[in-house]
């Protein structure tokens, strides 16, 4: 039978093909020991079952015939056409029993209500837990594919007619205009298009934000760079704010530079209970700190043990809960090597002072 | 480049600069070589001239200009002529209103440049090699410099000479000996510098090394780390504190602690402690400790005024209370040297351990030079600028007193009113006029010049000094202001724009580089289309929607988002330079504007307007 699902803690890296590097890299989390809220991943078998039982097939072809000239306005009526096809179209039966079931087990898991505390326990009871449900792009594309917004993600999402909607909402930003387009520039060498998706449970987030096992910027290993802002993370993600940026020096864990930014607004969970709502911070706390040494220092220790693990700088999505428990729902490679301003090596010290008082030395 | 417009009115002309009201006549002061003079103007107007705010931040006295000449002639002479820099010569100054600038002389000729290198390897190659013994043997020199200043005798002039001049054979008579006294005074000074200046440029050219591989490799890294990594452990500036410590214990084993109160003169604390057999013990440890360790300076400078805790305990005394009272507290006053030698030890592991193998062998030869060179680097302070210039300050000092005893000034310190030479103009007609027993015009005329010039320097002093004057500079490579002033080509641009005004941006340095070029503000995704191939993006923030304009603009400036914003990582996949958050640039920046990027230091400059 083919597989629809499976859960993050039963994914690798090597599941990357069937499921999308988002939910295998969370599986990969889960084998290094770090703590991520539970979840599953819908796998690519189940987008391909979808389009081929709902018959969206040529629908497709032949609105993306339409764009292939590239124009904006052609590639947004072609994002339309299809969207609004895949948003109509049923999710196929045996792919939907799977995805409700996985649903209802976050909610009864004792780990699910421990691990996303203030998610859980507040907001609802085991049957209709809060979760994310984002996409998991598949292939080389997989980072170019995250700048490009074919990163869906939706926040807070209750119930399992709700998980399904957010489902196909993933599966319709494959087709959005900016993805389109990336496609038609590769011309013949574009992937086909394929995409899993990743349910993983909430965290009611206090703070959240975004590090670097090395300086995004100037490349300098040394340090952990750090973005955090109030609430879900996506004010960081999005760009909406300015976050406060700590640099953490590995060697010493002293802050070695901090800039505290202007976080005039904040995620949180809406009052009704479904999606997230963006209010806005009043200005006192707009400016104020988001994290504590402490908590720095927690986020460096996990810094270096993923580094460790993965054997390559990482770029991790963090939460804080509410009980000042720390999660992690994303670690990838830092895809753009910062220009590391390199020495001509293979030369003697002495030959470099020379070299430094003007002395070429061959 | 910019520079070329910018060259003939980056600064302030230094024949342009007014003199504060009723400083007329400052000039007076100085050698008539250390003016911007008339005579040279062409040439000097051209140059690029900055403050040297760092030794000398305060208007000259007359008599300090001295500590000017002796040592940019010794830094000249080593650097230009012993071990022939090869693209640098020496430091050219001068003086405005009282303040010094300066100013390097660039080796421009490739094939001089290349003749140089050929002295420079092997000269300060031999240096760094015997590094360990060389400087042994310049402690030694040091020494014996300092003992003969401490020996050297001011004499009085007697009524009558003593028997010796009449029948002993090598006596000298007075006026000879005060003369040469004086002479051989302003000669140590010379050798100090000599000796000041000898290991100094390529002490800190190890060391300017090191730290320029660990920024290379490692940018974030704070330049307290650096330090640690190549800092000596047993350095002698740190004994003269570490011997107040040991008295500051020494004075609770023997009971005497009681009289070290806040509050308390050194006067009345020593004074107490004659009054016992243990305060009598503990004063004759502090009178063994005093040579050397209170030869410390109480400021930082090389003017006359900075002096040593010999001519003022009131600050050694002042440690000694501290020090009590925390033992008293139960605090543990001494360096923690083990932990500071394991934590150097640490810093330079797991630094080096962050690095390529290549690099990291690179790193530690480096690492294991500064430590050889680094000794001399921070020594040398101790006895050079405050052992021997507090003696030597002292020793002016002395001769100061012998023209006011003379009439010739109405109090000894006064001699530091006078340049050198009006000194030994002074003493010439003091020991004419003595010697001739006839009537010394000299008490008539030098308390008066005085005068004058303590009120011009008190007003001088109120003047603040432009940082810079001159023309811009195509860059700046001498390596001597760049290490030492840390006076770089970008340091000098932004007082330039400060010169002109014009208005920053700071924001986060999101994406590596600097560009110039032509603002585009957008304030929505609908504008993207205005957006010309070349131009700057200016903006709220981006979002994935933006991402066709990536590849037609040069640099991206948001208003809002921090390094890990869309428009910063999308900058850094496309190598555009970008600075983000800096909170108004679309309120301060307006399309068709020339603005200047730099995502390194996360800077935006507003260049002109429309």
């Amino acid at each position: 039978m083919t597989e629809y699902t499976r859960p993050f803690s039963e994914l690798r890296a090597a599941d990357e093909p069937l499921f999308g590097g988002k939910s295998a890299g969370l599986g990969e989390l889960l084998a290094a020991e770090i703590p991520v809220p539970p979840g599953f991943g819908v796998s690519v078998a189940a987008f391909e079952c979808f389009v081929e039982e709902s018959g969206l097939g040529e629908r497709i072809a032949s609105a993306l015939a339409e764009a292939a000239s590239g124009e904006l306005a052609a590639l947004e009526r072609a994002a339309q056409t299809i969207g609004e096809a895949i948003r109509d179209a049923p999710v196929p039966a045996a792919v939907r029993a799977e995805v409700e079931r996985r649903y209802r087990e976050l909610g009864g898991t004792a780990g699910g209500s421990a691990a996303c505390n203030g998610a859980t326990a507040k907001a609802a009871t085991g049957a209709q837990p809060p979760v994310a449900v984002r996409s998991s792009a598949v292939g080389e594309d997989a980072a170019e594919a995250t700048f490009a917004g074919q990163q869906e993600s939706y926040l807070w999402v209750r119930g399992p007619e709700q998980v399904c909607t957010a489902l196909r909402d993933c599966w319709a930003s494959l087709y959005s205009a900016p993805a389109i387009s990336y496609r038609l520039r590769l011309a013949g060498h574009a992937p086909r298009a394929a995409m899993g998706v990743a349910v993983q449970l909430m965290v009611d987030a206090a703070a959240a934000g975004v590090m670097f096992t090395c300086s995004p910027v100037s490349g300098d290993p040394s340090v952990v760079a750090i973005n955090a802002s109030w609430g879900l993370g996506l004010a960081v993600v999005g760009g909406e704010v300015t976050p406060d940026e700590y640099l953490v020096s590995k060697v010493t864990r002293e802050l070695v530079r901090e800039r505290l930014g202007n976080k005039t607004v904040e995620y949180v969970p809406s009052p009704d209970g479904q999606g997230a709502a963006r209010v806005p911070v009043a200005p006192e706390r707009a400016a104020m700190r988001c994290l504590s040494e402490d908590q720095l220092a927690a986020l460096v220790e996990i810094a270096r043990r993923v580094e460790r693990y993965f054997g390559c700088h990482q770029d991790i999505e963090w939460a804080l809960a509410r009980d000042g428990s720390l999660w992690f729902v994303q670690s990838r490679p830092v895809t753009v090597a910062a220009r590391r301003p390199q020495l001509v090596t293979a030369e003697s010290a002495l030959s470099l002072v020379m070299r430094k008082f003007g002395a070429k030395v061959d | 480049m910019a520079a070329m417009t910018e060259a003939q009115s980056a600064f302030p002309s230094p024949y342009e600069i007014e003199t504060p009201p009723g400083c007329e006549g400052w000039q007076e002061m100085y050698p008539y070589y250390a003016l911007f003079d008339e005579r040279r103007r062409a040439e000097d107007e051209k140059r690029f001239w900055f403050w040297n705010s760092m030794h000398f931040p305060e208007p000259m006295p007359a008599f300090d200009v001295i500590c000017i000449d002796s040592p940019y002639q010794a830094v000249g002479n080593w650097q230009n002529r012993v071990f022939a820099v090869p693209p640098a010569m020496g430091i050219d100054y001068r003086c405005v209103n009282g303040y010094i600038y300066i100013s390097g002389n660039p080796v421009t000729d490739p094939q001089k440049i290349a003749e140089r290198a050929e002295f420079f390897q092997k000269r300060a190659g031999y240096y760094y090699e015997h590094w360990s013994e060389l400087y042994g043997r310049w402690r030694e020199r040091m020494d014996s410099l300092i003992a003969e200043l401490t020996a050297l005798r001011v004499p009085e002039l007697p009524e009558y000479e003593p028997d010796e001049v009449a029948f002993g054979e090598e006596r000298n008579t007075s006026f000879y000996e005060v003369l040469d006294a004086y002479t051989r005074t302003l000669r140590l000074s010379d050798l100090m510098w000599q000796h000041h200046f000898e290991f100094l440029l390529l002490g800190y050219g190890a060391y300017a090394t090191f730290a320029e591989l660990c920024k290379a490799n490692l940018p974030e890294i704070p330049d307290q780390h650096i330090a640690q990594m190549v800092a000596g452990i047993d350095v002698i500036l740190f004994r003269p504190d570490a011997e107040l410590k040991r008295l500051a214990r020494l004075a609770i084993e023997l009971g005497v602690d009681g009289a070290f109160q806040q509050g308390r003169s050194p006067a009345e604390i020593d004074s107490e402690l004659e009054r016992s057999e243990p305060g009598r013990r503990w004063l004759a440890e502090l009178a063994r400790v005093k040579d050397p360790w209170f030869n410390m300076a109480t400021g930082d400078g090389l003017y006359h005024f900075y002096r040593s805790w010999h001519d003022d305990p009131s600050i050694p005394y002042a440690s000694l209370i501290g020090h009590i009272a925390a033992l008293n507290a139960g605090e543990r006053i001494e360096r923690p040297t083990e932990e500071i030698l394991r934590e150097r030890e640490r810093l330079a592991q797991e630094y080096g351990a962050l690095l390529d193998p290549s690099a990291r062998k690179t790193f530690e030869e480096l690492l294991a030079l500064s430590r050889t060179v680094f000794p001399y680097v921070e020594e040398h302070k101790f006895f050079c600028d405050y052992w021997f210039l507090t003696k030597w300050w002292n020793k002016v000092r002395e001769f100061g007193a012998l023209l006011a005893r003379h009439g010739f000034l109405e109090e000894g310190e006064d001699v530091f009113q006078l340049s050198r030479y009006e000194v030994a103009q002074a003493l010439d007609e003091l020991t004419l006029s003595w010697a001739t027993g006839g009537q010394p015009l000299g008490p008539k005329h030098w308390p008066a010049i005085v005068k004058r010039r303590k009120q011009i320097l008190a007003r001088l002093a109120e003047w603040t000094p432009p940082p810079a004057l001159g023309a811009m500079p195509e860059a700046v490579t001498d390596p001597m202001t760049i290490m030492l002033w840390g006076v770089t080509t970008e340091r000098v641009r932004e007082w330039a724009r400060h010169e002109r005004g014009g208005g920053v941006l700071s924001g986060a340095p999101a994406s590596p580089g600097t560009v110039e070029g032509i603002a585009r503000v957008v304030r929505s995704v609908e504008q993207i289309g205005e957006v010309r191939e070349g131009e700057i993006l200016v903006c709220g923030a981006t979002s994935p929607a933006w991402a066709p304009i990536f590849s037609k603009i040069s640099a991206a400036v948001t208003d809002v988002g921090g390094v890990m914003s869309h428009a910063a990582i999308v900058c850094r996949e496309y190598g555009l330079p970008a600075v983000v958050g800096t909170g108004r640039a679309t309120a301060e920046i307006h399309t068709g504007q020339r603005i200047r990027v730099d995502g390194t230091a996360g800077r935006v400059e507003l260049l002109n307007d429309r």
